[in-house]
């Protein structure tokens, strides 16, 4: 989920990229320390793998397909500053040449999906290490590092005053979740391919472990938490901010109403009810990307 | 491809390929920063902003269809934002959205199109960016094609033998065969890294890439620097003072 330029206010952007700056270029001293010379090729020939796996596409039913994104291979191939500085390069070069994502809105998405993403997805290999448990560390990991940026970057949105409807979080959320769970498993099937194809490789670099990075994970999983509750939470204070105001005639549309405030219709106002609208968004979303899958792929065949 | 055609762009002669990539950088951010912060976008604001994205382009000398085509690909994200504030009935705030996500996207492209990346980065040196994240960038958008293109031939190869991926059914066979595919695209570029390490080496690699000093600010480099950031601020205040 890269944000583009023009959605986030002046305050988030800002302050996020005072944020990320120092903390780049931290964990660039530090991969710059960590790796002799002769890795530099390698950190980039990596990230150009991460870009180019993205045209390997995983069946998984359904007539979709996913991919890979990455985080958590990085941070077990290269160990986490590595991963922090390869993420931040794959991000700036999206945002420059491929437009996906903003300039401004670099230092949030770096944020999100470079530091908070890799921090979190090292997470449980760093509390686990390289032991037992070491497939469950990397499902874990991949869910928790694509859901805390996807959930990062929702409150980023509403921190900036993007209104988005209950419905539509819920749908995200649920999205977010598939996707890391995805993530996961293509990241557990990846490295297995490597380790029958060369077993040596991955033993060299997957060592090391620290108490440092267990309290970033640790602190990227608490402030994604706590950036979930605010955005379930802002609709609401907004809404009540809006009633309290008396401009509230207007801000309920019309349009919105087969699926307003959570509810469908035919239900009434329980859980069960938001549950159900949930998941019509869910199904609503996935027809129409399927649908537009479709089309895309009729286009590239011509 | 996409990138050819930005590097064709990149490489062409105009007032604005010749100017010094620190100065373009700093009023590029100057351009977004303004945008960004000009809260109520009325028609006459956005009209300063877009004669000043069309300008650049004119100075450029680049395609206008090509660019504003290509900064097209920021309506899905900023699309689906604007629709929801839209329904949400703030029609005004919903448009704003969407013409700033698409002036940016135009603006970012005016400075890839006309200054090679290899330059552009060279300029975020010297203006305090991590060396070692530069160089990683570097390297990494040297051989981003090289290996897209290795993935696509095993695309190929893949679909050629009858494989697909949007399948109904569950498919752990496809699955798993995606996962070998990447894995050898993964250990080819493991291998690529070391090869190219060692020509590297043997050419007397030491660390770092050596590049021909920056040339020196120019007086027009100076002009256009000025000119630049005195518009968007211009803009920016009169947006706040009218608006």
């Amino acid at each position: 989920m890269h944000i583009p330029d023009g959605l986030l206010s002046v305050p988030v952007w800002a302050g996020l990229s005072l944020v990320s700056a120092p903390a780049v270029a931290a964990a660039a001293r530090r991969a710059q320390q960590q790796t002799e010379a002769c890795r530099v090729p390698l950190l980039g020939m990596t990230g150009a793998f991460v870009f180019a796996a993205q045209m390997v596409s995983f069946p998984v039913g359904g007539g979709t397909s996913a991919h890979l994104v990455g985080g958590v291979l990085l941070a077990l191939t290269l160990g986490p500053a590595a991963a922090v500085v390869v993420m931040t390069a794959i991000l700036f070069v999206q945002a420059l040449v491929f437009q996906d994502g903003g300039l401004l809105a670099l230092g949030a998405n770096v944020f999100n999906m470079a530091l908070a993403g890799v921090a979190a997805g090292y997470l449980p290999c760093a509390i686990w290490g390289a032991g037992r448990w070491r497939a469950g560390a990397i499902l874990v990991g991949g869910m928790l590092s694509v859901g805390v940026s996807g959930v990062l970057a929702l409150a980023e949105l509403t921190l900036s005053g993007v209104r988005i409807p209950a419905t539509l979080l819920g749908v995200s959320a649920a999205l977010f979740l598939i996707n890391g769970v995805l993530e996961g498993v293509i990241t557990l099937a990846l490295l297995r391919g490597v380790k029958r194809i060369d077993a040596g490789l991955l033993t060299r670099t997957t060592a090391q472990s620290g108490a440092g990075w267990t309290v970033i994970g640790l602190l990227a999983v608490l402030v994604a938490l706590a950036a979930a509750l605010f955005a379930s939470q802002a609709p609401d204070i907004l809404e009540s901010l809006t009633e309290k105001t008396g401009v509230a005639s207007r801000a309920r549309a019309l349009l919105w109403s087969p699926l307003a405030d959570y509810q469908t219709w035919w239900l009434g106002g329980s859980w069960i009810s938001k549950l159900a609208a949930g998941l019509v968004g869910l199904v609503l979303i996935y027809l129409a990307c399927l649908g537009i899958g479709k089309l895309s792929a009729r286009f590239r065949s011509r | 491809m996409h990138h050819a055609t930005l590097d064709q762009w990149a490489r062409g002669s105009s007032a604005l390929h010749r100017r010094d990539a620190r100065v373009k950088w700093l009023v590029l951010v100057a351009y977004l920063a303004a945008l960004s912060a000009t809260r109520s976008l009325f028609p006459m604001c956005v009209l300063g902003f877009a004669a000043l994205a069309a300008g650049a382009i004119r100075l450029g000398r680049l395609p206008f269809a090509g660019v504003l085509a290509r900064a097209g690909v920021v309506a899905p994200f900023a699309g689906v934002i604007t629709l929801f504030t839209w329904l949400g009935g703030e029609g005004g705030r919903a448009l704003a959205v969407l013409v700033r996500s698409y002036l940016s996207a135009v603006a970012v492209l005016v400075l890839v199109g006309t200054t090679p990346l290899p330059t552009l980065l060279s300029g975020l040196t010297s203006l305090g960016v991590p060396r070692f994240l530069v160089l990683v960038v570097q390297f990494l958008y040297r051989y981003l094609f090289v290996l897209s293109e290795q993935a696509q031939h095993m695309r190929l190869a893949a679909a050629s033998r009858g494989w697909q991926a949007g399948r109904w059914r569950p498919d752990p066979a496809g699955f798993r065969a995606a996962a070998g595919v990447a894995a050898a695209l993964f250990l080819s570029s493991q291998a690529k890294a070391q090869a190219v390490h060692r020509a590297m080496l043997a050419r007397g690699f030491q660390g770092r890439l050596v590049t021909l000093a920056p040339p020196a600010l120019s007086i027009a480099d100076l002009w256009f620097l000025a000119a630049g950031v005195g518009a968007c601020a211009g803009l920016w205040l009169a947006a706040n003072l009218f608006g």
